[in-house]
């Protein structure tokens, strides 16, 4: 049986102006799975991934990782903090907010040095990550002269420093280019093959497919509104539906006099091309 | 008596000014020529020395001296002498310059040169205008030499050797980072802008635009706080910054440092001797 | 009357104006930024001396705010900072000029902290452009980054008041705490200036740095500025106010930008000593109307004038001793009695204003670390 990772009972996250962002989540993530959490935008899909990484608290209810649960006073325990820390990894939707240092170099090397791993260990592991992830010709260049993909690269070596157990990644497919989106689908899969946890959030379905185990999704009302496998989820069209990540319409073909009803999946390239079926 | 550049255009300019600086020091500081081959420490305590002896200098001859070592290092490091001088002798004219000007008059001295309209240049007079115009310019020549053959981030580290704290590097690295993703910011803000109207816009539209950008920046940056904050404390972050640099002395290292700072206790040394 | 003004006289008026407006060109255009070289590296340490307490008092300031967001947050603050000095700001006739933005720093975070993002911006900016001014830092953050934020909070207060925080009162609070700010800077500036042909000559004479004394100086500087620059920092920064009053209030709370009950001390506001120091500033030319010298204020040449025959041996002695920078409070170059008694009064009232500031910010800083 392995072990549980993450366990949310019953959380609710509200920001501080009271907007409600989640709502009587409960769900448990094991060790190994590479899950999905889909959900249109506003869904709560960010919140949640900054719920595991211990950066936001949950407002009611209980959240573990790890077995311990996670709250404002377990992280002042500067113990807790760096062993938490050193076990997840969390890479952000906007790239600009992950990388925040001048250099790529300084951006890998930031999260060993402030975790305070010896001088040494800090640079055999920033060489590493450069070298895993491609981009050691880009070591002294400062963020604004990446381009989304190099950008990308990046934001992921700065957590693969850390050789984290847990990767979250928010969004990590946005404003990529088709070349760079396969590439970053092989990484997440071999972060899975590799035994390593992987929770993705997204709203691109034609991925779901290879990085999933499990799929969580969440509904524009806050909630957890189902949850399974890929299969199940994504041939589940009223379920796509009512939570805002297909929509459909009307479209007729040429040559035809009656027009009929379209799943079209946000984010893929609208292709009329299918069975007439009604 | 409006020209064909408003404030918006003069504000781009100056921005891919800026861009096109930063650009050219970079590409510089990549050369392989003396000084882009020492460590960065070594460069930060040898120029800053030199820069503390033509300020303390009371010589004329010594300021000049100087200008000539920084002349040299421009060609041993593969500096384009002719970018190096117009870059400071073509732009202050129009600043020190304009400042000195009066001074040959107005001090009081023994009389050098008549000229129309009653205006005498007084010895005392000339000797202070050159006094200000040979400081000004060696000062600036020398901070040229650190700038163009160092990167910019490689400078920054540098001065932890001057005591600074690793908390301050961390903050003049971050501030710099995100300056050119807001001057990215401003720039889109004023094209698009530009883009909707035909020859230049009026001056209610300048300041309205102008106004709008600074509030959209203000509003960017404090959601750029809260979220880099969150960033930074997703991987380890808890108010102790450290900073690392691979930064290594050879012998080379060593020569040069000493070689340069005794040429500047040299200099002040001399540079007393003028009364 | 000091020799500069002897000379100066002797050239007549054509040479003032040819001279003046040379400076005066020049110094509306750019924004007090002191490269190196104008100041002697005895000023250059005093100054940076005066300003690193004032850093120290920022990042504590910063730190009991946010405690550890407290780097991001400055450094998009410092950001901030840079990119509106680089702003040019249209004015009538088309030229254009920039602002520095410390009054609105001063405003939005507080005098301390937005005056710490100021001097980052500063630091960077002589860093990062080579443009010079690197021993002069300490001068320009003191400047820029202390005098002014301070003053332009202090203004702020004064006029800004109770009103509520999008009252257009806050706004003329805002542009006025720009004008004076601005032109308080320019003041020290120009004290900075002024002071190098005092004390640092060569054997001859010669000016070895800033060539003109405190009576050029001063009004060469502070004239274009009210007129020019300081205008413009005060538009700059009433304009972004207003825009924020619109479309971003919770900006404008980040520290202190709402009332927060100072003007009121027990009855008498600060804003009625403002504006009583004004009226008494405007008055003060009203001084010449009277006839003779103030009794006991009598040099050795006006004893004749009072009917004694001699001169005390002690006053005789130690007349000469102290120069006056403004003798008679008069300001040559002007010409005129009446601007160089208002000059004086405004450029003694700030020297005691500054002073009293600085007093009470490094006592507030005692006071913070021992509690």
């Amino acid at each position: 049986m392995p072990d549980v990772v993450f366990e949310l009972d019953r959380v609710d996250f509200a920001y501080e102006g009271g907007q409600p962002a989640l709502k009587d989540v409960s769900l448990s993530i094991c060790a190994g799975e590479r899950i999905v959490v889909l959900g249109s935008n506003g869904s709560g899909k960010s919140t949640l991934l900054k719920l595991l990484d211990g950066l936001y608290y949950a407002t009611a209810g209980s959240l573990k990782a790890f077995g311990q649960p996670l709250t404002e006073a377990a992280f002042t325990d500067d113990a807790f903090n760096f062993a938490f820390r050193r076990r997840v990894g969390l890479v952000f939707q906007d790239t600009d907010v992950q990388l925040f240092n001048a250099s790529v170099f300084d951006e890998v090397a930031f999260a060993p040095l402030q975790l305070d791993l010896e001088r040494a260990d800090v640079i055999t592991r920033v060489e590493a990550a450069l070298r895993d992830l491609r981009i050691d010709g880009l070591r002294e260049r400062p963020p604004h002269q990446l381009s989304g993909g190099e950008k990308r690269r990046v934001a992921l070596a700065s957590v693969l420093s850390l050789g984290p157990e847990v990767w979250l990644l928010d969004e990590p497919t946005t404003g990529l280019d088709p070349r760079s989106q396969s590439w970053l689908v092989d990484f997440i899969c071999a972060q899975g093959a590799a035994g390593r946890t992987v929770v993705t959030a997204t709203h691109d379905l034609t991925i779901v497919d290879t990085i999933a185990d499990r799929v969580l999704v969440f509904g524009e009302d806050h909630h957890l509104a189902a949850v399974g496998t890929p299969a199940e989820i994504l041939g589940n069209a009223e379920l796509l539906l009512a939570c805002n990540l297909t929509h459909e319409h009307w479209h007729r073909h040429p040559g035809q006099r009656e027009g009929h009803r379209h799943l079209h999946v946000h984010g893929a390239p609208h292709n009329h091309d299918h069975e007439r079926n009604g | 008596m409006a020209s064909a550049r408003g404030a918006i255009e003069r504000t781009l300019a100056e921005i891919g000014h800026v861009l096109e600086q930063s650009l050219f020091a970079e590409t510089l500081s990549r050369q392989a020529g003396v000084l882009q081959a020492l460590d960065p420490r070594v460069k930060v305590v040898g120029l800053l020395s030199l820069l503390i002896a033509v300020s303390v200098s009371r010589t004329l001859w010594v300021i000049v001296a100087l200008y000539g070592v920084a002349l040299g290092l421009a060609v041993v490091s593969r500096v384009p002498l002719s970018a190096f001088v117009r870059r400071v002798w073509l732009v202050l004219p129009f600043f020190t310059g304009l400042i000195a000007l009066p001074a040959l008059f107005m001090t009081p001295g023994p009389a050098l040169w008549s000229l129309p309209f009653g205006l005498v240049v007084t010895r005392t007079g000339l000797l202070t205008a050159l006094f200000l115009l040979a400081r000004v310019g060696t000062s600036v020549s020398l901070a040229l030499l650190l700038i163009w053959t160092t990167p910019w981030n490689t400078l920054l580290k540098a001065l932890s050797v001057l005591r600074v704290p690793d908390g301050f590097i961390l903050i003049l690295a971050m501030t710099y980072r995100y300056i050119a993703l807001l001057l990215g910011i401003v720039d889109d803000m004023f094209l698009s802008r530009k883009s909707r109207v035909v020859g230049r816009l009026s001056t209610a539209d300048e300041r309205r635009l102008l106004a709008a950008s600074a509030g959209a920046l203000l509003g960017r940056s404090l959601q750029l706080s809260t979220e880099v904050y969150l960033a930074m404390q997703s991987r380890g972050y808890r108010g102790r910054p450290r900073t690392l640099d691979t930064f290594s002395l050879t012998t080379r290292d060593w020569a040069w440092a000493i070689g340069l700072v005794t040429l500047a206790a040299l200099a002040m040394w001399l540079g007393q001797l003028g009364g | 009357m000091s020799t500069w003004m002897a000379a100066l006289r002797r050239g007549g008026w054509t040479r003032l104006g040819v001279v003046y407006g040379l400076i005066a060109a020049w110094l509306a255009t750019t924004a007090m930024h002191i490269p190196d070289g104008y100041l002697s590296p005895i000023t250059a340490v005093i100054l940076y001396a005066l300003v690193i307490p004032f850093w120290y008092r920022g990042l504590q300031a910063l730190r009991k705010q946010v405690s550890a967001r407290s780097v991001p947050m400055i450094a998009l603050m410092a950001s901030f900072s840079f990119i509106i000095m680089m702003f040019n700001v249209p004015l009538p006739g088309g030229t254009t000029g920039h602002a520095v933005g410390a009054t609105l720093a001063a405003i939005l975070l507080g005098p301390d902290i937005g005056g710490l993002a100021v001097s980052i911006a500063l630091i960077i900016q002589a860093l990062f452009f080579g443009d010079g001014g690197i021993t002069a830092i300490g001068a320009n953050c003191f400047n820029m980054g202390v005098v002014m934020p301070y003053v332009a909070w202090w203004v702020y207060q004064a006029v800004g008041g109770n009103a509520p925080l999008t009252a257009s009162r806050r706004v003329a609070a805002a542009a006025v705490a720009g004008w004076v700010a601005m032109t308080a800077g320019a003041l020290i500036t120009a004290i900075e200036f002024g002071v190098q042909p005092m004390f640092f000559t060569a054997a001859d004479g010669t000016p070895l740095y800033a060539p003109y004394p405190l009576d050029v100086a001063i009004p060469a500087m502070i004239i274009p500025h009210m007129l020019v620059a300081s205008v413009i920092e005060g538009a700059v920064t009433a304009l972004v106010f207003a825009y924020l009053q619109r479309s971003n209030q919770a900006a404008l709370q980040l520290n202190g930008a709402a009332p927060t009950g100072v003007a009121a001390t027990g009855g008498l506001s600060y804003r009625a000593l403002w504006v009583g120091l004004a009226a008494l500033i405007v008055a003060a030319p009203l001084g010449l109307l009277a006839p003779g010298t103030a009794w006991g204020e009598w040099g050795s040449d006006e004893f004749a004038e009072l009917g004694l025959s001699y001169v005390p041996s002690g006053l005789a002695q130690l007349e000469g001793v102290w120069g006056a920078p403004m003798a008679d409070y008069e300001i040559g170059f002007l010409g005129n009695a009446s601007a160089g008694y208002v000059l004086s009064a405004v450029l003694g009232i700030a020297i005691v204003v500054g002073l009293v500031w600085l007093l009470t910010a490094v006592l507030a800083r005692r006071q913070t670390t021992t509690s």
